[in-house]
């Protein structure tokens, strides 16, 4: 089936293979738009796969060395853009892109690498709401993983010594930025546990760009938190964006001062809750004597008071006695009433009216007659006793107490002597004064001229 | 009763114990003497507690690495 003429040149397959891997290697390095296949990891950490779309594919490699510094994780299904060499792989005969970097399409390297470990943690249940342990209300010591300048620092010592100045602070210093800055955050993390006695660690820095921020995306530092025996608070100074450390910490605050001012509680707030309870345990007490007081009244009342109930019976007998008495008048008054009545009628059923009229007549005049007397009786005794005085007035006893005596003969009872020619010597006398008597013997007699 | 508010003792605990005492009282099922005694507690508490608000500032450290790999603290520079 040879045609005549010059004899065609014949290659081998290795030298075709050859040219073929010279022309397209010709193509240098290109960048090519894809969708990941059919990929295998291989333990040598070489990476395998197809780029393909929706008409072409061809088969792809990435080697260890490049694919362990990829961000994010390339998977089945994702489109990529990589820069590759093209070339061809002799020993099968198949056109294969050797891959030295890869971007996925959409979203950027960074941004796909954190949505990959966000999904990956949770799937795990580091974020599982259960993992969170509450923050200590009063911590006595608090650690703080942070860059040793800048604000964040400054600012999280200024609001926890202006907050809760008695607790102490352990700050280890880390890189928050740069290459080794996520083992640098991780390590501190660890060292901090080490320390011991720390209630609380603050995980943090001030805010940056996604870059400055990454090492609070990277696994190591999310694992650190996750490990820790110290409940751990994220403060990376983004307030809209979450980093994976928010996520794995038991709290996150948006800035580090926020962070600082939600570990220790206001020092002012406590104390004035502290006069409060001050005054409500003096109040309650109060109330309690007060309470106490006015059951023990309640319970005397219920009790009585002896002296009371003796009083209440005797006011009770007095009562019943006053009854008593009262019933009894009646009774009498009633019997009365009721003789009245038999009287009134015995008297109109009696003697004639006439017999008593005249009855009535006697008693009446009966009655003038005594009163008439007493009025004669009374004028008899005025007169006598008018007439007894005039008497008296003549009597002549009234003389004797003016000093003059009355002479008798013989004793008392003697007649009167009222001239002594009458008598003569020897004879008896009784001399009767005004009060009281006496006796005696005439001696001599005087005639009247020499008087 | 000293024992009871000790500096060894969490702030937390001692803060309750006083919330706790002051929620009895004022539930009124105390007697007399538990009244009393639970006051005299709550004051103490109230006092002791005030009195380590007031305590002074405490020392911050840095925790450095040596490099040996140890690790040591050191009270900071403002």
């Amino acid at each position: 089936m040879l045609r005549a003429g010059p004899a065609p040149r014949i290659l081998s397959v290795t030298q075709l293979a050859l040219r073929v891997r010279d022309a397209l290697e010709s193509l240098g390095t290109v960048w090519v738009a894809g969708e990941i296949s059919n990929l295998r990891a291989q333990p040598s950490g070489h990476l395998y796969f197809t780029l393909k779309d929706d008409q072409h594919q061809v088969p792809a490699v990435m080697f260890r060395a490049s694919a362990q510094v990829l961000p994010f994780r390339p998977g089945d299904g994702m489109d990529v853009v990589v820069h590759a060499r093209v070339s061809f792989y002799p020993a099968r005969g198949v056109l294969q892109l050797y891959v030295e970097t890869m971007e996925p399409r959409g979203l950027g390297a960074l941004q796909l690498a954190f949505e990959q470990l966000k999904a990956r943690l949770d799937a795990e249940g580091l974020f599982a709401a259960t993992r969170k342990r509450p923050l200590p209300r009063f911590p006595r010591a608090v650690g703080i993983v942070t860059a040793r300048q800048g604000a964040a620092i400054h600012d999280m010592r200024t609001v926890l010594a202006a907050r809760w100045p008695s607790c102490r602070v352990v700050i280890r210093p880390v890189r928050v930025q740069g290459t080794g800055a996520a083992r640098d955050v991780a390590a501190g993390i660890a060292d901090l546990n080490r320390v011991g006695g720390l209630d609380i660690i603050i995980v943090g820095r001030g805010g940056g760009s996604l870059e400055d921020l990454w090492a609070f995306n990277e696994e190591v530092v999310a694992r650190a938190i996750a490990a820790s025996r110290v409940p751990v608070l994220s403060a990376v100074g983004h307030e809209v964006d979450f980093t994976i450390a928010d996520f794995v910490a038991d709290a996150r605050a948006p800035t580090p001062s926020a962070a600082a001012a939600l570990v220790v509680p206001d020092r002012r707030e406590v104390m004035e809750g502290l006069a409060r309870a001050d005054a409500a345990l003096r109040a309650a007490l109060a109330r309690r004597v007060r309470t106490l007081g006015e059951r023990l009244q309640a319970l005397r009342r219920g009790l009585g008071d002896p002296e009371r109930r003796v009083t209440d019976l005797a006011l009770r007998i007095d009562d019943l006695a006053t009854r008593a008495r009262r019933g009894l008048a009646r009774q009498v008054a009633w019997d009365r009433r009721e003789l009245t009545t038999l009287d009134a009628r015995l008297a109109r059923v009696g003697p004639a009216p006439g017999l008593r009229r005249a009855t009535e007549r006697l008693a009446a005049t009966a009655e003038r007659l005594r009163f008439a007397l007493a009025v004669r009786v009374r004028h008899a005794r005025g007169a006598l006793e008018q007439e007894a005085a005039r008497l008296d007035a003549l009597s002549p006893l009234a003389c004797l107490s003016r000093g003059y005596a009355i002479v008798r003969r013989g004793d008392d009872r003697g007649p009167v002597v009222s001239d002594a020619a009458t008598l003569a010597p020897g004879d008896l006398v009784a001399l009767v004064f005004a009060r009281g008597k006496a006796r005696g013997r005439i001696e001599t007699t005087v005639a009247e001229e020499d008087v | 009763m000293a024992d009871d508010v000790a500096p060894a003792r969490r702030f937390e605990e001692a803060l309750a114990d006083l919330e706790g005492i002051v929620q009895r009282l004022e539930k009124g099922e105390l007697g007399l003497e538990e009244s009393l005694a639970a006051f005299e507690r709550g004051i103490a508490l109230v006092r002791s507690l005030s009195q380590r608000l007031a305590d002074v500032e405490r020392r911050v450290e840095v925790l450095l690495k040596t490099d040996a790999g140890k690790l040591v603290l050191r009270p900071a520079d403002d």
